[in-house]
């Protein structure tokens, strides 16, 4: 009897997801999904599985325990199928240095089971969309300066128009103008491909990305558009003020209108006598409005600037790691603690016995 | 098979724009050349059994461990090395068809230095066509019986080579991983080639040796027999498990290290 397989919509659906390398634990129980046309960020720190993932979902390695389907493929049956509707570019973007760009990417065509006329016109399509047909189509790839050996192995990873692309690092040592090209690259490509993006550079991911994940120790720790990420870990409201006046004058309105209100903060601005004052509270925005009111009211303050502040991706990612080394930390104190108990009970019973 | 030819298109490219192995073939067709020449000069000399002919397949067989790793030794290590054949694998390919197109690849270049050094005896005989005619340098069973001993053993020597290209990072520990292997295939050949031991130990031993070892031990004996137009089934078949056992050992390796 043929098992019904539940083919997923997604492009990319990982359910409890386990790779251990010998004694470490490289994946413990990954779950998430990118649905079609989606940029999705895949950040974490060096050694969080990153790229494990990455290997495994491109049918390069096995996983342990799990389950994985890429582009409706289920990568425990059909490993080596998902490479047909995925491209692929590795960190360090390692590339033969004896061959010519144009030579490089019809040998990968060939490959990838592209040949004549399509071969061709898919060459000459990534060739102009990665912006290497006039430069260095003819140059060999061992004098390719490291932008375009990027862009290189872009442009081979979209040769066959996969539907999923998944980049590792692609902006890594790339100089701002490097990077911007990439980034429209991804702007480009938006919507009509599926990406996985690893990175550490966070404004990269902030920039191109719909929809981040978060990974530490195997794990996902966050997930979610960088709104609902902000919403997640913005415990307090942080808001800015510029204005003129003492300080404690300052301090004393905002706690009489809210007295959970701390002010965190004061930095002169430039060539004037104003200065920045940085209040955090837990009321909400709410709460800062009426601050704000207050201060206006008081012709003493002479308030020019309001600003709400919102934490940036790279405050969400450091409070995310954080936070899952602290769960990490407190379930082992837990079980440090009931091992604890637990053996002088049985050293009791030990010595009881004898 | 498609994917096969790309590979295979990819590494014969490789290997003709590769200066090392055009140094390679020229030094050792150059001695090849030379030796040829002096064992025809002495030849009415020496006590030499074979025909002529025989000298340069022997050459050939023993100067290998001089030229495959130089045809063998980047295939896989250097790759490995400068990461792309993790790129290469992304492909939709397979580990197996990825060696089978390296190891076939070094085949054809090592094919295409025995048909070079065909070229000896015909200019001896288009240059010194009276001098030779006794020679019977060109003497058809003579050409096809060496010509299939060098394809039999060839396939095999590259096979040696392409395993110890897949089991390391570094060319060079592959190249002299692949010269020790082959250097010490041929010198058990030399060891065993020749007179039986006359003690009942020694024929006993020699013999357990030669069953177990096959033509690993008495491929020189063998050479012998094709060299003269007999064509021995059993070292066909002996060298043809040799390069599929070491080209699956070559494709265990390469899955192993790269997961």
């Amino acid at each position: 009897m043929s098992e019904e397989r539940k083919v997923s919509k997604n492009v990319i659906e990982v359910t409890d997801l386990r790779k251990a390398y010998g004694r470490v634990k490289a994946l413990s129980g990954l779950t998430f999904s990118v649905a079609k046309g989606e940029i999705v960020g895949f950040l974490g720190p060096n050694g969080a599985g990153k790229s494990t993932t990455m290997r495994i979902l491109c049918g390069m390695t096995g996983a342990d325990s799990g389950e994985a389907q890429v582009c409706g493929v289920d990568l425990a049956e059909e490993e080596g199928e998902v490479r047909k509707h995925i491209g692929y570019l590795p960190e360090n973007n390692p590339l033969p240095e004896d061959l010519r760009v144009s030579e490089y990417l019809k040998f990968r065509g060939r490959l990838k089971g592209l040949s004549g006329g399509r071969l061709r016109e898919r060459l000459e399509a990534t060739l102009n969309l990665c912006d290497l047909r006039r430069s260095a189509s003819e140059r060999l790839i061992g004098n390719l300066s490291k932008g375009y050996r990027q862009r290189v192995g872009i442009a081979e990873a979209l040769l066959d128009e996969p539907k999923l692309l998944i980049l590792d690092e692609p902006t890594i040592g790339l100089d701002p103008r490097q990077t911007g090209i990439v980034r429209r690259l991804l702007d480009r490509l938006r919507g009509e491909t599926s990406f996985l993006l690893s990175s550490h550079v966070l404004s990269e991911v902030e920039a191109s990305c719909d929809r981040m994940l978060i990974l530490n120790r195997g794990r996902i720790v966050a997930e979610g558009t960088l709104q609902e990420l902000q919403a997640e870990y913005l415990d307090n409201t942080v808001f800015e003020v510029v204005a003129e006046g003492e300080r404690s004058v300052i301090e004393k309105i905002a706690q009489e209108v809210d007295p959970l209100c701390v002010l965190t903060a004061e930095n002169p601005t430039d060539a004037t006598r104003r200065k920045r004052f940085s209040f955090s509270t837990p009321s909400g925005e709410s709460s800062a409005e009426s601050i704000l009111k207050a201060l206006v009211a008081q012709s003493a303050t002479r308030t020019r600037e309001f600003t709400i502040a919102r934490p940036d991706l790279e405050s969400i990612f450091l409070k995310a790691t954080k936070r899952s080394w602290e769960q990490t930390d407190s379930s082992r104190d837990n079980l440090r603690e009931v091992s604890a108990t637990l053996q002088p009970e049985e050293e009791e019973e030990e010595e009881g016995a004898q | 098979m498609k994917s096969f030819s790309v590979i295979l298109r990819r590494e014969v490219f490789g290997l003709f724009i590769s200066p090392a192995t055009y140094v390679a073939a020229f030094y050792f067709l150059t001695l090849l050349g030379l030796g040829f020449r002096f064992f025809l000069e002495s030849f009415a000399r020496t006590d030499w059994l074979l025909p002529p002919l025989a000298s340069l397949v022997v050459a050939l067989i023993f100067g290998s461990p001089a030229l495959i790793p130089f045809l063998t030794m980047r295939s896989l290590a250097e790759e490995r090395r400068l990461g792309t054949l993790e790129t290469l694998l992304v492909a939709p390919i397979s580990v197996t068809v990825v060696v089978l197109g390296k190891w076939f690849a070094s085949y054809i270049y090592f094919i295409l230095i025995c048909l070079s050094a065909l070229g000896f005896p015909c200019m001896a005989v288009w240059l010194f066509p009276e001098e030779t005619i006794d020679l019977r340098l060109l003497e058809p069973a003579q050409l096809i019986g060496g010509g299939i001993y060098l394809l039999a053993a060839g396939s095999a020597f590259t096979a040696i080579g392409i395993f110890a290209s897949s089991v390391t990072r570094n060319q060079m520990v592959a190249g002299m991983l692949s010269f020790t292997l082959l250097t010490l295939h041929l010198a058990l050949m030399a060891y065993y080639h020749g007179e039986m031991p006359t003690d009942t130990m020694g024929i006993a031993a020699a013999n357990v040796l030669r069953d177990s070892l096959g033509s690993l031990t008495t491929g020189l004996d063998r050479l012998e027999h094709f060299v003269v137009g007999i064509i021995d089934i059993a070292t066909l078949l002996h060298y043809f498990v040799t390069t599929c056992l070491f080209l699956g050992f070559a494709i265990l390796a390469t899955t192993r290290l790269n997961d």
